[in-house]
């Protein structure tokens, strides 16, 4: 390769700083005494920093190195269903992938020695998967003969950014529930704690939407101006965008929710006419995520389209893995969650029947509320015109005096203005 | 001697560490395999409900996550004593069957197929010769090689290797990687479009449970989705592109696969022992007792000995030992009441080397797995796998029926595409059941238990292998829940015996030309396809108090 570092350009380096070539595999000898190595792998170190297995240092393809910590790999599974552009084309054409336990060619020492020469040579971005644990001095999580805290410390100190992906990533997730037995934590919390600084980008969910990623991606390596990716966090590091609205603001089944239409049974009648799941315990109302516009794999559905309720996997506070969501939202199917004090458990039935009877109650003044203004089918009639058209009939588009017949070659021609077909709802447009 | 370690094993998920000793012929002659992370679920989902327990345990693994949620599912079932609707059955296997063929796929191209691979070599192939090739083996032309051609010449000239840093191509001095530039071509074409395949799999499972990884809608009781008409024809043409797709590709580039790397077939046996629990509820649903429902499983539970015997599960014959492993004590424990409470020491191969513990039947190692349950479906006389192995012996000049044939690193990789033809089938085939079923206007979809207490064990397959799941529930609340994974069995450590695990044994033996990049080994590893992060488990509480207040028992704010 053209752009390849070769032994004689290292061999500049190294004399630029006043070291000789046998200074350096001197060096080589001493680090890898320290190590606990023998004599025999000396040439595989010295042979390790000379040559470049990651090919350019820098070129067209924005480096990126991707950990997974306390993962169970859903994250860089969600990310390789993502579409236009596929997993394949952003990891040839758009970010170059140096280091991703799932999808690299190399393994052991050398996918370790690829991580290793992209730190080196700065200018990445760390995308961080699957919690942090402290269990057992960093043990419970060991890769590469080290504890896992060491190599998100190493890639995280040179990043441009690191993206804490997933809700592991940003408090711990389902790890960090009671008891949390492996101590697990957030990207965020651990590098405060250790003092590293850096710039972490907060992406909940469980697992991340792969379209969130990759509008960080369109920031960071297409319009490549990391400011813009800063610009859209809020006060939890997260983009306000996606993390800025509950899934209950643009939910598809929002308007049955104002009817007080409820499916009160899984799989039922009214679940296959999209109901609302809020008395199956959906935690829409509370968990602001974007999954309901953005939708999932290949936009074919999200989960409250399948008739699941939403169990909010993107509430993660990243100041306190015991704030998981989880532990926040368990049981996920009735709507008050359990009292925990120390190992002693509660479910507050008695005070739960009786929150759910005023719910219930508000519920249905809500739905009377809709009947009389008219918001559902059998009330008031809609305004026959519009009352801004009304007003400005200069600047209206709306055609309000129809004949059926008119109003059918209208629609026929699909022209540009709406024109509804149905004569009980008058010429509302 | 030497030493030669692979720390982390990529393309796998979860991580994990192979360490080998090699002989001066350069044949490994002891291995150890680590699994090098520890996070505890079953404490986790100790006093939830089992309704949250299916979702929860499902993110054990983002591979395999339908498999959990469903063994979870079968152990609420049993342990509310509820037998889930006909339609519900269907729509729960058509869940689980896009979850296989996405994984299935993903692991053969994107997995394992880079240890025999070489997608830089393909830049060197003849355009016309790589069409030429692919109409000899009858392999898809989908992709227009040309245009890949050029697409790669650009990736190489800019000079950044992205998932190719590091790479193993140069491995054995070059000798590792002995495919033409040809065939590198076409299987890099196949990659790309297995990236698609595998996504399309996955909107299957999104179209029924709402999202993939980690569906929704799998549920004690049944499921939660209700198919319309509108989703109805979306499934039936997803399912059956796939099926297209894998007819088109998946036989023929294992073919071409063997032709090249046929001394695979030579190494990495493993123990010969195999444990199927059975997967894909049977047509002629509900059964008689569990036992029967497992045998007619479309893949059959099978537990088979060396001489390639069949006898069905018996749940107390399984046991855990942890001797070897990070947890307190040496005991022997019996399923389903395992204690064990986790204790890192230090990494040392001659006493605790990994997170995992050793499993066990009837006191021996057993591999789990996709050939496991092909071995078992085989010999109980599965038509369509019965064809399908045939067609492969017969590829390979093997006798027809002489399983130990498949008993080998390559053997492994190839056996699996049988299974993921029949169930690109089945997939078919249930939507038209579906269908069928709708018409029929059978019970629902889910039902309500009617007792909250009761114990159930989930005994099931994930892509890697046999699952089981058990829980004991009180008023609605778990007491006690036990799992063991596909990998579990297959990454044990050494037994109470000093016998090694199933791919311990299958890495002894393997050659090992160079101790810096052992590819052979790497190229056992993925025959078993293993997944660590999930075979990382523990039970019973530990007895840390914690003392945390919630104050705000609604969960709404």
């Amino acid at each position: 390769m053209e752009n390849q570092a070769k032994i004689a350009d290292f061999d500049s380096i190294l004399e630029s700083r006043g070291v000789t070539r046998r200074d350096f595999l001197g060096l080589c000898a001493s680090i890898a005494a320290a190590a606990g190595l023998s004599q025999m792998a000396i040439p595989r170190i010295a042979h390790a920093l000379e040559e470049s297995v990651i090919g350019a240092k820098q070129g067209a393809l924005y480096p990126v190195i991707w950990i997974e910590g306390a993962s169970c790999t859903g994250c860089t599974e969600s990310f390789a269903q993502i579409e236009t552009p596929d997993v394949g084309a952003i990891v040839l054409d758009l970010i170059s992938l140096n280091y991703s336990e799932t999808l690299s060619a190399a393994a052991g020492h050398s996918v370790e020695e690829a991580k290793a020469q992209t730190i080196a040579a700065g200018n990445y971005i760390l995308v961080y998967e699957g919690a942090v644990l402290k269990a057992f001095e960093g043990n419970a999580l060991r890769v590469a003969g080290e504890v896992g805290t060491s190599a998100l410390v190493e890639a995280a100190e040179s990043a441009n950014a690191v993206v804490a992906l997933g809700s592991c990533a940003v408090n711990g997730g389902w790890c960090a529930a009671h008891p949390n037995p492996a101590q697990a934590m957030g990207v965020q919390q651990y590098l405060e704690e250790v003092g590293v600084e850096a710039t972490v980008v907060n992406v909940p969910g469980c697992p991340a939407n792969p379209e969130w990623l990759m509008s960080i991606l369109v920031d960071v390596v297409v319009m490549k101006d990391v400011s813009l990716l800063l610009d859209r966090l809020n006060s939890e590091n997260k983009p306000d965008d996606i993390f800025g609205q509950t899934i209950h603001d643009n939910c598809e089944r929002r308007g049955h929710f104002e009817n007080g239409e409820f499916v009160y049974k899984f799989g039922s009648e009214e679940e296959a006419k999209g109901y609302c799941l809020y008395p199956l315990g959906c935690r829409g109302p509370q968990t602001k995520s974007n999954c309901g516009v953005v939708l999932w794999n290949n936009r074919r559905s999200w989960c409250v389209q399948a008739g699941a309720p939403c169990i909010g996997c993107c509430e993660a506070n990243p100041a306190n893995p015991g704030d998981n969501w989880v532990q926040v939202n368990t049981p996920f199917y009735k709507r008050m969650r359990d009292l925990r004090i120390g190992d002693w458990l509660v479910q507050p039935t008695v005070i739960g029947v009786g929150l759910t009877a005023i719910v219930a109650a508000c519920l249905v003044v809500h739905g009377f509320g809709m009947k009389l203004t008219g918001r559902m089918d059998g009330g008031a009639p809609f305004e026959k015109i519009r009352k801004w058209d009304a007003k400005h009939p200069e600047k209206s588009i709306g055609k309000y005096d129809l004949t059926p017949e008119e109003r059918q070659a209208l629609a026929e021609k699909d022209c540009g203005h709406a024109v509804s077909l149905d004569e009980t709802r008058g010429g509302q447009s | 001697m030497t030493r030669s370690v692979i720390d982390p094993i990529t393309r796998i998920e979860g991580h994990l560490r192979v360490e080998m000793e090699v002989d001066s012929h350069g044949i490994v002659s002891d291995a150890w395999v680590s699994g090098g992370c520890f996070r505890g679920m079953e404490l986790v989902v100790q006093d939830r409900t089992p309704e949250d327990a299916a979702q929860i345990v499902e993110r054990i693994c983002g591979v395999c996550p339908v498999s959990h949620a469903h063994a979870s599912s079968i152990a609420g079932d049993k342990a509310y004593g509820i037998t889930i609707s006909n339609k519900a059955r269907i729509v729960r296997n058509l869940i689980e069957g896009a979850q296989f063929l996405h994984s299935n796929i993903l692991w053969l191209y994107n997995l394992a197929a880079l240890d025999y691979v070489n997608p830089l070599n393909a830049l060197n192939a003849n355009i016309p010769d790589t069409y030429e090739l692919a109409q000899a083996v009858g392999t898809s032309m989908n992709t227009d090689f040309y245009a890949l051609a050029e697409k790669l010449t650009k990736f190489a000239e800019n000079g950044q290797l992205s998932i190719f840093s590091g790479n193993w191509f140069g491995a054995d001095e070059g000798t590792a990687y002995t495919m033409t530039p040809e065939a590198d071509l076409i299987c890099t074409a196949h990659y790309l479009e297995a990236l698609k395949m595998q996504a399309r799999a996955s909107e299957v499972s999104a179209l029924l449970g709402g999202k993939m990884p980690h569906v929704m809608t799998i549920i004690p009781g049944g499921c939660m989705w209700v198919p319309t008409e509108q989703k109805l024809d979306d499934l039936k043409a997803m399912c059956e592109e796939i099926r297209t797709w894998c007819n088109e590709t998946l036989l023929q580039d294992t073919l071409v696969l063997a032709q090249f790397y046929g001394d695979a077939l030579n190494w990495g046996k493993g123990c010969g022992r195999y444990v199927a629990w059975g997967v894909f509820e049977g047509p002629k649903w509900p059964y008689a007792n569990y036992e029967e429902q497992m045998r007619n499983r479309y893949l059959p539970m099978g537990v088979i000995d060396e001489n390639f015997k069949v006898t069905s599960v018996q749940e107390s014959s399984i046991t855990e030992y942890m001797g070897h492993s990070w947890y307190k004590g040496s005991e022997t424990y019996t399923s389903p009441y395992f204690v064990t409470e986790p204790d890192f020491t230090s990494y040392d191969v001659n006493d605790r080397y990994s997170w995992v513990k050793c499993p066990a039947y009837d006191g021996r190692p057993m591999e789990a797995g996709s050939m496991a349950r092909v071995f078992s479906a085989y010999l109980q006389g599965v038509d369509f796998v019965v064809d399908g192995v045939d067609t492969i012996s017969d590829a390979l000049g093997a006798q027809r029926g002489d399983l130990s044939a498949f008993q080998s690193t390559l053997g492994r990789t190839a056996i699996r595409q049988v299974e993921t033809l029949y169930i690109a089938d089945l997939m078919c085939q249930w939507v038209d059941d579906l269908m069928e079923a709708i018409k029929g206007g059978e019970e629902d979809y889910f039902k309500e238990p009617e007792t909250i207490t009761g114990s159930g064990t989930g005994f099931w397959e994930a892509p890697r292998g046999a699952l089981y799941h058990h829980e004991d529930v009180k008023d609605g609340k778990i007491t006690g829940y036990q799992i063991i994974i596909p990998s579990t069995w297959n990454l044990a450590p050494i037994n109470a015996d000093g016998v090694h695990g199933p791919l311990e044994q299958a890495l002894i033996g393997i050659p090992v030309a160079d101790i810096e990049m052992p590819i052979n080994a790497l190229r056992t590893v993925h025959s078993f396809d293993p997944c660590t992060a999930c075979a990382v488990h523990v039970s019973q509480p530990s007895t840390g108090k914690h003392f945390e207040t919630v104050t705000n028992p609604w969960g709404v704010k």
